[in-house]
């Protein structure tokens, strides 16, 4: 260890404003917040709470919160904020109490609402330009143990695999990189023996780890349990169907159904945040509101429903909706959920002139690809999203600023080579397109 | 422009700036290579060769000069030299402008022009030595390095940044180490072989930026050089305090004496480097206006009191042609059959609640009736701003204010009146604007007589009047006969409305809005504040209808 770095570990002054992601992991009886604080070389700033409330601090801003994270005093903080800022005293310490109410609201699990109550400026969807992505998905393999007609993989299953310790590499770099949150996906991730000590490395980190799984190794209370203790934080399974045939069906694997759904079950059973993940097809639509039923039933408090991804099997397995379908069987779906007091998630991003998932209040979904998460494949290989399979750089060996600058990163990101049709569009901003890997679907 | 900083060997190249009054011009410029060679050289000393590729931007100022700042005044000005596009130019400590030491490249009649490109290349043969003990391994000697940084406002587009630290002569290959790497290079250094035989470590990155301070460092056995060469980290270091602080820490303890200049300059130097302040901002991504609500469900967003939003509802029903009233005191109101028009589903729930005879009853189902417009209204509102929605819908109920007060003539007024009604109600002052407004004749719209019914047409003609006991004036339209205080009796009808509701049917308005939101906002978030009679706008469920939020796309699909 060089000296510099012991020294930095300090709580001095300066550490302040250095730029870099911090952690705040805030417990009290009933309620825990888990906050990350990205302070990016410009001086601004980026809340994360939980994962899932992401605010934008200007510089000044960003200084006050972090100052009140680390619980200084108003006279601290108003020192601290004389010293580097042309600023007098009166304004600064007024400014700062403003500033810790907002962020004690804001990091509240019961807090205000950052709309409603604490009126904070509103700025135009998908108009951010962070440093790095708010969330990277680790497809840690591409092995699966179900086959289904559907999936977005695009790669073999055999593709190559990263060791332990590289991954764990990867884990500490993007934490360097200052990505607070990360979801272990694949193909089948419980199907790497070494998840476990993965989540514990990204737990050790600070940051938050979540699990995209067909959830039938769950089953299993003994290995859930195993990932509980060792952080993780949640998890997203996918249930095709209430009926067990369809399901089978889909992911082409008889009895993946009855596992699938233990899973669940054991999952309802433990301290993990669960949700669950449908894809709506032609199979299994018809009857999205029994197995939405069948959810509630089992417990379910927060159901997810998307569309087709076109890439890999998806592109040719013929079975996908028309956006234009979508919006009936949304409308059942939020009956439903409403009735049995479920929080409904619509992911897909889709052109909303065929379906708007804002008008149906589902909120803006829009593409954030190379924006808001990308994907690290099996090789340590980033891609702009875990369908999108177009390496940008490889994580471990490239620079972080080639690959977030990467002519595809900005791509997307800028929503380069939309259709006609969309550039006039007064909905542009939220819409953004749709799904860019559909558009090259029917490109080809 | 930054200075890097004190405790790593950096060089700071500032572009000279001249008063503003002298040119119009802005430096800006594309700095499309930076690469940095440092010699850690066997005496211990540092050797720097900067090589640097500008393309200036078209419209900017030529880069004339290019001022060096140097940590300290620990180098020597002999041997320095420079070149652009390798013609060799001066360097000149007296023409340097920046802050603390350093020197200037003088460019000359080699300046780079607007669009125009050149190469500095910079050479420093000689630094004292800056190395510090490793605090791992006494053994090892350290030294960190920051290569130049520019001010953000002058820099545009990305820099091919490559750093070689050569290392002293006699180390091996399998001894050195290298500290962490900056963001966005490459976790380990290239390990090479200069052509002096030197051990290299070198880091890069083709798209760095060049307004950041990035620090990269290694370690070595300290062996290699002279000892004595390699000192401690000073007490400032270890505590990782600037020296202007540690200076001024000490001056409070007393020795002002010895070290008055020091603090002075100090003083002088971090108030150059405070910042311009903006006052804080914190911002959500989301929807801003949500446009398309009723005027029923704007009054809720903005926290109307309720017996105002029922008699809207009232108005409504009535305007609509869906609804009569029987009796205004106490209120008693028939739905007509069949409905003319398409309900809201307030509107629907509203006139259920008036087929119960029952008063408690009928009381029941307007707080249900409430409970569900106000969550309704909560549903819509997810991710849009309530700040932004409300002042819109301020603004119409103003611009609706305007249609009616600006019109010339009582038809018209009314006409206005009635087509905009429902936003003016939207009005804290309604009560009082109504009186204002309404204070000549008025005729009174085709609706008028299934709310009033006491009301009765004074002519046969379509536009009706309201009767008074007495009139006075001329007609302006003919065939009407017009009322002596008509304005303040249409006004005192229409006030009389809300009245009604507050006394007769939902009895006390408190009681009534209490109930109502303690089911729709039960504790209502401290910050929030709240006006005597108003109520929340339901409970929130903004997350993940923000379009910020990371569950976007979150792995769907498989």
């Amino acid at each position: 260890m060089k000296w510099l770095q012991q020294i930095r570990s300090k709580p001095v002054a300066n550490e302040a404003a250095t730029p870099k992601l911090y952690y705040y992991d805030r417990q009290k009886p009933g309620e825990r917040s888990r906050i990350h604080l990205r302070l990016d070389a410009d001086g601004s700033g980026l809340l994360l709470v939980n994962a899932n409330r992401v605010v934008h601090l200007n510089p000044s801003a960003a200084l006050m919160a972090k100052l009140a994270l680390d619980g200084q005093t108003p006279a601290q903080a108003v020192r601290e904020l004389t010293r580097r800022y042309r600023v007098d005293r009166q304004q600064a310490e007024q400014d700062f109490r403003q500033i810790a109410h907002q962020i004690e609201e804001l990091t509240r699990p019961d807090g205000a609402c950052p709309v409603h109550d604490l009126e904070l400026e509103i700025t135009a969807p998908f108009s951010a330009r962070p440093s790095a992505p708010y969330r990277m998905d680790l497809a840690i393999t591409y092995r699966c143990n179900n086959d289904c007609s559907h999936c977005y993989n695009a790669r073999p299953r055999d593709f190559t695999e990263l060791p332990t310790e590289k991954w764990k590499a990867i884990l500490d770099r993007l934490w360097e990189i200052g990505i607070p949150h990360v979801v272990f996906t694949g193909g089948e991730p419980t199907l790497r023996e070494d998840l476990p000590e993965l989540i514990r490395h990204a737990q050790m980190n600070g940051q938050i780890t979540g699990l995209n799984t067909n959830g039938r190794r769950l089953r299993d209370r003994h290995y859930l349990d195993t990932l509980v203790e060792a952080g993780l934080d949640h998890v997203q399974i996918t249930l095709e169907s209430h009926d067990a045939q369809i399901h089978d069906r889909m992911v082409n694997c008889r009895g993946a159904w009855r596992q699938t759904v233990a899973g669940i079950q054991n999952a309802l059973d433990s301290s993990l945040f669960l949700m669950t993940n449908t894809t709506m097809l032609r199979h299994n639509a018809p009857w999205i509101g029994e197995t939405l039923e069948f959810l509630a039933s089992l417990g379910v408090p927060t159901v997810g429903l998307n569309a087709l991804i076109y890439s890999g099997k998806g592109v040719t397995c013929g079975t996908g909706l028309g956006e234009e379908e979508l919006s009936p069987l949304l409308e059942v779906a939020k009956q439903i959920t409403a009735q049995n007091n479920q929080r409904l998630i619509w992911y897909t991003p889709t052109q909303y002139c065929h379906f708007d998932p804002a008008a149906l209040e589902l909120g803006v979904k829009g593409c954030t690809a190379a924006l808001y998460n990308m994907c690290i494949e099996p090789d340590g290989g980033v891609i702009p999203c875990q369908s999108y399979y177009h390496q940008l750089g490889n994580l471990l060996t490239d620079a972080w600023d080639s690959i977030w600058n990467h002519e595809l990163s900005t791509h997307l990101r800028e929503r380069r080579n939309l259709a006609d049709k969309c550039h006039n569009c007064i909905l542009l901003a939220e819409c953004g397109g749709g799904c860019p890997l559909l558009r090259l679907a029917l490109e080809e | 422009m930054k200075k890097a900083r004190w405790f790593s060997l950096a060089i700071l190249i500032i572009l000279s700036l001249l008063p503003a009054g002298v040119f119009a011009q802005s430096y800006l410029f594309s700095l499309d290579e930076l690469r940095a060679d440092v010699y850690i050289n066997q005496d211990g000393s540092v050797s720097l060769l900067y090589e640097f590729a500008f393309t200036n931007a078209p419209g900017a100022h030529p880069i004339d000069y290019v001022d060096i700042g140097m940590p300290n005044r620990s180098f020597s000005m002999e041997g320095v030299t420079a070149q652009v596009n390798g013609t060799p130019v001066k360097v000149s400590a007296a023409d340097y402008q920046g802050s603390g030491a350093g020197f200037a490249v003088v460019m000359g009649s080699r300046s780079i022009p607007p669009g125009g490109k050149g190469r500095v290349r910079v050479f420093i043969p000689k630094i004292d030595p800056w190395l510090r003990t490793d605090s791992k391994d006494p053994n090892y000697a350290s030294l960190e390095f920051s290569p130049t940084w520019f001010g953000k406002e002058y820099v545009q587009g990305k820099t091919n940044m490559t750093v070689t630290f050569h290392l002293p002569p006699g180390v091996k290959p399998e001894e050195p180490r290298w500290h962490t790497s900056p963001s966005g290079f490459s976790i380990e250094p290239l390990t090479g072989i200069d052509d002096q035989g030197h051990v290299t470590y070198t880091w890069g990155n083709p798209a760095a930026l060049g307004y950041q301070q990035y620090k990269f460092g290694a370690s070595f056995p300290a062996q290699y050089v002279p000892a004595g060469v390699v000192v401690n980290p000073t007490i400032s270091e270890t505590l990782g305090i600037d020296p202007g602080a540690l200076s001024s820490c000490i001056c409070f303890a007393g020795i002002i004496a010895i070290f008055a200049g020091i603090f002075y300059a100090a003083s002088r130097s971090a108030a150059q480097r405070k910042l311009q302040y903006l006052p804080p901002k914190i911002a959500i991504e989301g929807l801003g206006i949500k446009r398309g609500l009723t005027a029923v469900e704007a009054a809720i967003l903005m926290e109307q009191p309720l017996d105002k939003v029922l008699t809207m509802i009232l108005f409504g029903l009535v305007k609509k042609g869906a609804a009569e009233v029987i009796k205004q005191d106490p209120l008693e109101i028939k739905a007509i059959q069949p409905v003319p028009v398409e309900l809201f589903d307030y509107e629907k729930d509203f006139l259920r609640a008036f087929q119960k005879t029952s008063m408690r009853e009928r009381r029941a189902d307007l707080q249900n009736m409430m409970i569900d417009l106000v969550k309704s209204v909560s549903n819509k509102m997810k991710g849009f701003s309530r700040k932004e929605t409300i002042a819109y819908y301020k603004d119409i109920m103003e611009r609706a204010w305007k249609q009616v007060e600006n019109a010339q003539t009582p038809e018209v007024r009314m006409e206005a009146f009635d087509k905009y009604m429902e936003w003016t109600m939207l009005d804290r002052d309604y009560d009082d604007r109504t009186r204002r407004v309404f204070t000549g004749p008025v005729f009174v719209p085709h609706w008028w007589g299934r709310y009033d019914p006491t009301f009765r047409p004074s002519t046969s003609a379509g536009r009706q009047t309201i009767p008074t006991p007495s009139s006075s004036g001329g007609a302006p339209g003919g065939g009407f006969s017009l009322p002596s205080l008509p304005g303040s009796a249409f006004a005192a009808s229409m006030v009389r409305g809300v009245q009604s509701f507050s006394s007769s049917v939902i009895g006390n308005v408190t009681d009534f809005t209490s109930r109502i939101t303690n089911r729709t906002n039960p504790p209502p978030p401290p910050s929030t504040t709240r006006s005597s009679g108003g109520f929340g706008g339901g409970g929130c469920a903004c997350a993940c209808a923000c379009a910020g939020c990371a569950c976007a796309c979150a792995g769907g699909g498989r």
